[in-house]
């Protein structure tokens, strides 16, 4: 297929397809119901398996299932059913099977509202699940990224048989854009599923998908296991881009959609003469800390921008170990900011210091 | 000449409700009909101050919140300009056949009203003749009226060059000679107008009004 004009909603079922997802669980909810769509008419048509469930409780444990049986699998949902989840995440990742999860964020909390937002940062990197457990968190700004991660995250999360979540929001679920599906991502070796529930043919007893150990010495043991696999992705797979950082006045840190908005903000302001340059985050976990290890001396400030009231702005007090001033802008509830506001935080960040 | 009420179908994100914004504020029609009721986001309610800047009312949803709200719901005000014969319209369908169903509703009004199909063949599903013909058929069975147009919206927003614009005809063509359709409008980015060479129908530069233009 040639370029193509993709709503990302659309674009995220199709890169799933191309992926080689086998089974879709989930349960409908605004602003990602394309995704569902899309898939339940073509995933039927190519012989693999959707199904609406009756909720997302069951939707997640579905997908527990059939990941436990060896299959490609995944569910999306927004913010409030993504909440519903969290039961389910926290036994997959215990059990160390293999999903892509998608989390089209809209305004929280509760029901909120179905305009975009990022404000479940802390849902996908924090969890809301128990245990010593991560997800793999990937956050695109871009409707092709977001399709080039999503074929890699079913590699992903069989490699490491960890749940990925791949976290846009709204906005990024709604829009349009020109975008290539056969554009090459990185390959990975999978090994056999030899874990998987799939009869007695290859291995010899059963095999016994589970997150239950009784024995305290054996759960701190799965757990030691656990950190040393996070580890692992934490040195293989941590994802950021780094823009404009030759020689700026003050550092942007924004993600997703917010990222797209500072870049405008950025080229704004280095035609008054302002240079400002901006970390990426495209892993929200693992977080780049490196990142803010190569900020050149001399940096006035780093603003922190999200669609939240403050959620990641934790991770860049953390990474940024007390080295700058820290501020930050936020806007929530489904309002998108314009690029003005950001080049006015960042005229005015003595105004936009966290105490 | 568009007829008094006209409505535009089409598959999801060909771009419907831009044309519907650019093509009421050139024919300074009286009224948008929002029936968008398909889509959460990017909806021409969105645009009822720069509508109302140009004397044109938006007819949507009366229910409070509407604008941020994806509830299947829409004012009894729809009828209006079927029954106020001195009114003009257009009414801007969600897409495919889905969308194209709730001009069921206007069964009983004998008036004539032109259905045009907008197309961007850069769309998946809507990329050759057949899947375009497929396609109409499909509304004409939900809707239960005629398509009486084609609009040629092929584009790959920035990407887009003349070239893709005719490669879009191309396909049309096809379908207009088949199904006996003319090509209405050809829309163009304002940023190629002066590049233009003859395309069908009349040539509708678009502003862009919904997309951002960080985006």
């Amino acid at each position: 297929m040639a370029k193509v004009l993709m709503k990302g909603n659309e674009a995220i079922a199709v890169a799933a397809l191309k992926g080689g997802v086998d089974a879709f669980f989930g349960y409908p909810i605004t602003p990602q119901n394309e995704i569902p769509e899309y898939l339940s008419k073509h995933l039927l048509a190519a012989g693999k398996v959707f199904v609406q469930a009756e909720s997302e409780v069951a939707a997640i444990n579905m997908v527990y299932g059939a990941a436990g049986a060896g299959a490609r699998v995944m569910t999306s949902s927004s913010s409030p059913g993504i909440a519903l989840k969290q039961e389910g995440i926290s036994y997959i990742a215990g059990a160390e099977l293999p999903c892509v999860i998608v989390s089209v964020m809209r305004g929280g909390p509760g029901l909120g509202g179905i305009q975009p937002s990022q404000a479940d940062y802390y849902q996908a990197t924090r969890g809301g699940g128990n245990g010593d457990y991560q997800l793999i968190v990937y956050a695109p700004e871009t409707i092709q990224e977001t399709i080039d991660i999503m074929k890699e995250s079913f590699d992903i999360a069989d490699y490491y048989r960890n749940p990925v979540l791949v976290l846009v929001d709204g906005l990024i679920g709604q829009m349009m854009e020109t975008v290539d599906f056969e554009k090459p991502v990185k390959k990975r070796f999978i090994p056999a599923k030899d874990y998987a529930t799939t009869g007695t043919a290859n291995h010899p007893g059963r095999n016994i998908v589970n997150s239950l150990f009784l024995d305290p010495v054996e759960l701190e043991q799965h757990n030691l296991q656990l950190q040393k696999k996070y580890q692992q992705i934490k040195n293989n797979e941590t994802k950021y881009e780094m823009i404009n950082m030759e020689n700026p006045e003050y550092v942007i840190v924004a993600y997703g959609t917010m990222s797209r908005i500072c870049r405008s903000a950025i080229e704004s302001l280095k035609e008054e003469g302002i240079e400002v340059g901006m970390i990426r985050p495209i892993s929200l976990w693992p977080y780049p800390k490196a990142a803010f290890n190569e900020i050149p001396s001399g940096v006035k400030g780093i603003l922190c921008a999200e669609m939240s009231m403050g959620q990641m702005l934790d991770d860049v007090m953390i990474s940024d170990k007390g080295r700058h001033e820290i501020g930050f802008y936020g806007r929530v509830g489904g309002m998108v900011p314009e690029p003005e506001e950001i080049v006015d935080a960042i005229k005015n960040f003595k105004d936009k210091v966290v105490k | 000449m568009m007829k008094r009420l006209l409505f535009l179908t089409g598959y999801y994100g060909s771009g419907k409700t831009e044309i519907a914004l650019n093509l009421a504020i050139k024919e300074k029609v009286d009224y948008v009909v929002d029936l968008d009721v398909i889509n959460p986001y990017f909806r021409s309610r969105e645009s009822e101050e720069l509508l109302k800047t140009n004397n044109i009312d938006v007819i949507s949803s009366d229910k409070e919140h509407s604008k941020f709200t994806d509830l299947p719901y829409i004012s009894g005000r729809v009828f209006l300009p079927f029954q106020k014969e001195d009114v003009r319209a257009i009414y801007d369908l969600g897409g495919n056949d889905l969308g194209a169903k709730l001009l069921r509703q206007f069964e009983e009004y004998e008036n004539e009203i032109d259905l045009y199909l907008v197309v961007n063949v850069f769309r998946p599903e809507t990329q050759t003749k057949e899947e375009i013909i497929s396609l109409i058929k499909k509304i004409q069975v939900s809707s239960g009226r005629d398509v009486t147009g084609l609009i040629n919206n092929s584009n790959l927003l920035k990407e887009t060059t003349i070239q893709y614009v005719y490669e879009g005809e191309l396909i049309l063509k096809e379908v207009s000679n088949e199904l006996n359709l003319p090509i209405v409008y050809t829309c163009i980015s304002q940023r190629l107008v002066g590049e233009q060479h003859g395309f069908e129908g009349e040539l509708l530069p678009l502003q862009i009004y919904l997309r951002k233009k960080w985006f």
